[in-house]
């Protein structure tokens, strides 16, 4: 099976990325685990699109044209929200799992995108001018060739797959992952703040596993229906090893754990939880950071900090840097002015490697730019710009003309 | 028996914590929620009272009225101090 551009992982910068190849005139075929798009936006129902709007005061302002602005669109569309909500200094937009894989399976069926679900990528390797992958679902082999490769994979499977330069933060200071579930059947009942001090209160007395301490809750949008979500240590028997089949299976585990006990404790305990049940587990819990390629820029904290911008820049990375590297709550830092730093282009584009780009949260930064260039909405965009990129091999275009192509197609941004 | 905390003691504690991003003058009766507290963000700062100050806050407790400024939140911890 041949095709242009070929994209490992169907997360949101996997989407974006064959979807922008697909509208330059590329066949694109797509690579992904599960049975549908979306990633930590679905398989881990982290529901908000983070880092879609520009910081600052006054009204919402989307921080990157194209795709981004697309899906936010369709989002709105979808949920019928009246558009994105403040959260402290942070414009956010509340999105839905269920609504994001439909609007991925469409988004895929009007560009024409080939999907290979089921599926992982076993092994890589250059043939002739392009790429041969070998792919594998349920055991059954397939060759499948490709001019470019996209690795939005999150944990920069084909940086290992190539045995490229690529990198990951010692565990003790990687970002803690995500524990999202869904729950019904509470009618009216006690949220927020009363909450918070209902479970702070069951830890102490010991009704309520200490995890739960970061637990909170937020409605769906859907009537009946609320996520509860935690971050976890991922340290549950040494350190936390998210490319660990062992480590990652003990977190999933620790998770319904904790979310069972919460919701059993609020049942009894809290007004209007009566009859609260978890509906929903997720897929996966939501690995924020694992491998990074080394790409030929670096995008450093101190640059997001700054503010900088490049002249080769493919988006803004417009969310602050949240860190977790606890299971204590984010720590929001803010760049000078809230000015948003620019992401180069030599972020997608791995040392020494030609026709392979890299887009999400596994593009070429150091850990505390990734802090905030992990987020969805920022994805959307590196993944849009991975894309074109991309399919600027089979077209003849040089990757260095991929900043004008963006401009050319989508305006100049903000 | 510890001091009933001041309102910059309670501002430093926010600080110190990560609890709200809190500019070098924040009042005593600024807005902590539009500061970026959010309901997560209280259960850390309910653990810490208790660690700090040794001030028991109950479920009744967390409202708006009283963890909405540094001040209130003062009054709070100085009420529930054992």
């Amino acid at each position: 099976m041949r095709a242009d551009v070929l994209v490992l992982g169907a997360g949101s910068a996997g989407l974006a990325a064959a979807v922008a190849a697909a509208r330059e005139g590329a066949r694109v075929t797509v690579l992904e685990r599960h049975g549908f798009a979306g990633g930590m936006g679905t398989a881990s129902l982290v529901h908000t699109f983070c880092g879609l709007y520009l910081l600052g005061d006054g009204p919402p302002r989307l921080a990157n044209p194209g795709f981004p602005a697309e899906m936010a669109e369709r989002m709105l569309a979808a949920t019928g929200d009246a558009g994105p909500v403040k959260m402290g200094r942070v414009w956010v937009l509340r999105q839905h799992p269920v609504e994001f894989v439909r609007i991925a399976d469409e988004l895929f069926r009007e560009c024409g995108v080939e999907l290979l679900y089921h599926s992982e990528a076993l092994r890589a390797e250059r043939a002739g001018e392009g790429w041969r992958v070998e792919a594998v679902c349920r055991g059954q082999r397939r060759i499948l060739t490709a001019k470019a490769l996209v690795d939005a994979s999150g944990d920069a499977v084909l940086a290992d797959l190539l045995g490229a330069a690529a990198e990951r933060t010692e565990s003790a200071r990687l970002q803690r992952p995500a524990y999202v579930f869904g729950v019904q059947g509470v009618a009216d009942g006690e949220e927020g703040l009363a909450l918070a001090g209902r479970i702070v209160d069951g830890v102490r007395r010991g009704g309520l596993p200490k995890e739960a301490l970061g637990l909170h809750f937020r409605s769906s949008g859907r009537a009946g229906e609320i996520f509860g979500s935690i971050d976890l240590s991922g340290a549950e028997e040494g350190d936390y090893d998210p490319l660990d089949a062992g480590c990652l299976s003990r977190l999933e585990v620790r998770g319904r754990s904790v979310a069972a006990a919460a919701v059993d404790f609020l049942r009894r305990e809290a007004a209007g939880w009566a009859a609260a049940y978890v509906s929903h587990w997720p897929v996966r819990a939501g690995v924020r950071e694992s491998r990074r390629w080394i790409g030929r820029q670096v995008l450093s904290e101190a640059e997001l900090l700054a503010g900088v911008r490049h002249q080769d820049d493919i988006a803004l990375a417009a969310w602050p840097l949240e860190s977790r590297e606890t299971t204590r709550g984010p720590k929001l830092r803010f760049p000078d002015g809230d000015r948003a730093a620019g992401i180069p282009l030599g972020c997608l584009m791995p040392r020494d490697i030609e026709g392979v780009f890299a887009a999400g949260r596994c593009l070429s930064c150091d850990h505390g730019a990734q802090a905030s260039l992990r987020v969805m909405g920022t994805c959307f965009a590196t993944g849009q710009a991975a894309g074109i990129a991309a399919a600027g091999i089979s077209a003849g275009r040089p990757v260095s003309d991929t900043p004008r192509r963006l401009r050319e197609l989508f305006g100049p941004g903000e | 028996m510890k001091d009933v905390p001041t309102v910059e003691e309670v501002v430093a504690m926010l600080r110190e914590e990560g609890i709200a991003d809190l500019g070098a003058d924040f009042a005593a009766d600024g807005n902590l929620f539009e500061a970026g507290m959010d309901s997560m963000a209280v259960m850390q700062l309910i653990v810490i009272a208790e660690e700090r100050f040794g001030a028991v806050i109950e479920p009744e407790d967390a409202g708006r009225e009283n963890l909405e400024t540094p001040g209130a939140l003062a009054r709070l911890i100085g009420r529930r101090m054992a």
